[in-house]
């Protein structure tokens, strides 16, 4: 009984985070249909960042977001508009110039960290770092339930700036209706600097969480950026809750495995791979769209 | 001068042409309506007119000024909207959301409130169906919200793809009043319409569109008499 507390325990922390990395690439893909691969990138100079203010200003992790978060946001802005927005308009699928701009700027982004940090394994030790608490009997780390609080609390103040203010209904508008949004008066330029900014900055703030819980490299964020495509692909990208929901299946489905299959946990990328596959076969559309076929009936009158 | 014009407009989809040298122009507080067959142009030269396609060649004339390739949002802010065909309303966003984002231009946000209380009195439906989102309404109540978005944005012209097309003839009529009450609030038309009959009975002069190409134009009771315009689109064979 405590075992199956302590995986959902586990896949709920893990979720939260699962879910901040990948809305930042969702909110790029919905508004531009342009899929950030340089995603990784930003996620891991996140991670070299917070390791900047913690090691310099002995600045702790969590507190860092609060410059790591509108330092990135600018960052993103200012790519956007200096090479992002020259891309020729992509239609419903992302063009092959804006992937090959965005890989070519993750290898910048690579090789400018190991010009920096150079290639040794960096790691942030706090006194928190190796404390567990316990929730009826479930341990767990007090940086993971740090993790959890950040992420559900970033979340929450998206879904509110999505759904209450202009800029965050604009950004749902163009998301799911471009031309819309246009004759509507939405300066959509101007909103895809401003989604592009959220993302980079969002990559960030899961390299900062990160960086509380495992060690890093210039090359950290691989898998998590196949990870946060299975989480897009299984939870749609036009709501937070959405890609949320995928974040915690992924997370559920990947500790599970771990404990109650022989599978080493070497093979968690295999897992999201083949899910992303399985859900595109199946289901094409998602998750919610599959909640929204069995709703539907109750609306139509 | 005209409040909207277009001079020798060529649009094109990639390489494919769609408009030949479009010219038309309406002056305030007209109603024109640009009537054709399937695939004639006329979304495409709503679209080329209100910023959504930019033409290749000539002229779009908003207040004497050459707006031609200006995107969309700038023409809204300029009181020229679109209210596309197919309605292009957000589906997941509430029918509230829908109407308030029309409202989102500089020049139409600060009368958001006065709007909305407009739109609903005009459209009592929509009160009721406001907390649902847009993707459950039915045929006829997404077209008046599509109408209500566009006059969110307060227009001073209003162009109008098709707002009709699929409704029970109790709704098309509903459509049309709506459509005399919006004229008669100042508000110049342009409308592209199906219904040929209802469409020259409410406007002023009329267009008449073929394979992207004007062929003919003039006062709608004149147009209403032509034996061609009768037997293609009014299905009045002629002696
Ligand atoms: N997105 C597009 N890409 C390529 N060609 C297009 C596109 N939209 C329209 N066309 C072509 O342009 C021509 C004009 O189409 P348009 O939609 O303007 O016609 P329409 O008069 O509005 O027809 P309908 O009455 O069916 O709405 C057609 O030949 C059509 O096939
Ligand atoms: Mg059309």
């Amino acid at each position: 009984m405590s075992k199956i507390l302590g995986v959902l325990a586990d896949s709920l922390l893990a979720g939260g985070l699962y879910a901040t990395m990948a809305y930042g690439l969702a909110v790029i893909y919905g508004v531009m249909r342009i899929i950030n691969l340089a995603h990784a990138g930003f996620l891991m100079l996140g991670a070299y960042a917070t390791l900047f203010l913690f090691t310099r200003f002995h600045i702790d992790p969590f507190v860092s977001l609060a410059v790591v978060l509108p330092a990135f946001f600018l960052i993103g802005v200012a790519l956007y508009l200096a090479v992002v927005r020259r891309l020729p308009r992509s239609g419903a699928t992302p063009s092959m110039e804006s992937l090959l701009l965005l890989f070519g700027l993750w290898l910048v982004l690579q090789n400018l960290a190991y010009a920096i940090w150079g290639g040794d394994t960096q790691s942030i030790l706090t006194g928190y770092t190796m404390k567990s608490i316990s929730f009826g009997g479930v341990r767990v780390g007090v940086p993971l339930v740090l993790v959890f609080a950040a992420s559900a609390m970033s979340l929450l103040v998206l879904t509110l700036f999505l759904k209450r203010t202009y800029v965050g209904k604009a950004i749902r508008a163009v998301t799911a209706n471009r031309d819309a949004a246009l004759i509507s008066g939405v300066n959509a330029d101007r909103i895809s600097a401003t989604a592009f900014g959220l993302g980079t900055a969002f990559a960030a703030m899961a390299g900062t969480l990160m960086s509380t819980l495992y060690a890093f490299t210039p090359d950290f964020g691989r898998s998590f950026l196949l990870k946060a495509f299975c989480i897009i692909v299984l939870g749609g990208m036009e709501s937070a809750a959405g890609v949320a929901l995928g974040a915690f299946v992924l997370a559920l489905l990947e500790n599970v495995m771990g404990a109650y299959t022989p599978i080493p946990t070497t093979f968690q990328d295999a897992i999201s791979f083949s899910l992303l596959v399985i859900v595109l076969v199946l289901l094409p559309q998602g998750l919610p769209r599959l909640f929204t076929r069995i709703s539907r009936p109750a609306h139509t009158r | 001068m005209s409040l909207l014009a277009a001079e020798g407009i060529h649009s094109f989809y990639g390489d494919v042409q769609a408009l030949w040298d479009v010219s038309f122009e309406v002056d305030a507080g007209e109603i024109v309506t640009l009537i054709g067959a399937n695939g004639a142009g006329k979304s495409t030269l709503l679209k080329t007119v209100a910023g959504l396609l930019a033409p290749r060649r000539g002229r779009v004339v908003l207040d004497g000024r050459d707006v031609a390739g200006e995107p969309a949002y700038r023409l809204v802010e300029r009181g020229l909207v679109l209210i596309p065909e197919a309605r292009q309303l957000w589906p997941t966003m509430t029918v509230r959301e829908n109407l308030e984002m029309g409202a989102y231009s500089r020049a139409a946000r600060p009368e958001r409130a006065k709007s909305l209380e407009r739109v609903l009195a005009m459209f009592p439906v929509l009160e009721k169906r406001a907390r649902q989102n847009a993707g459950t309404l039915s045929g006829g109540e997404q077209q008046m919200c599509a109408i209500g978005r566009g006059l969110m944005a307060r227009p001073r012209i209003l162009l109008l793809d098709e707002p009709a097309l699929g409704l029970a003839p109790k709704l098309v009529r509903e459509v049309f009043a709506a459509l005399k009450e919006i004229r008669a609030a100042g508000v110049t038309l342009l409308l592209v319409e199906q219904n040929v009959p209802h469409a020259l009975a409410l406007a002023d002069r009329a267009y008449v569109l073929e394979s992207g190409r004007v062929t003919r134009t003039g006062p709608c009771t004149e147009l209403s008499r032509d034996p061609r315009v009768r037997e293609e689109f009014l299905g009045i064979a002629s002696i």
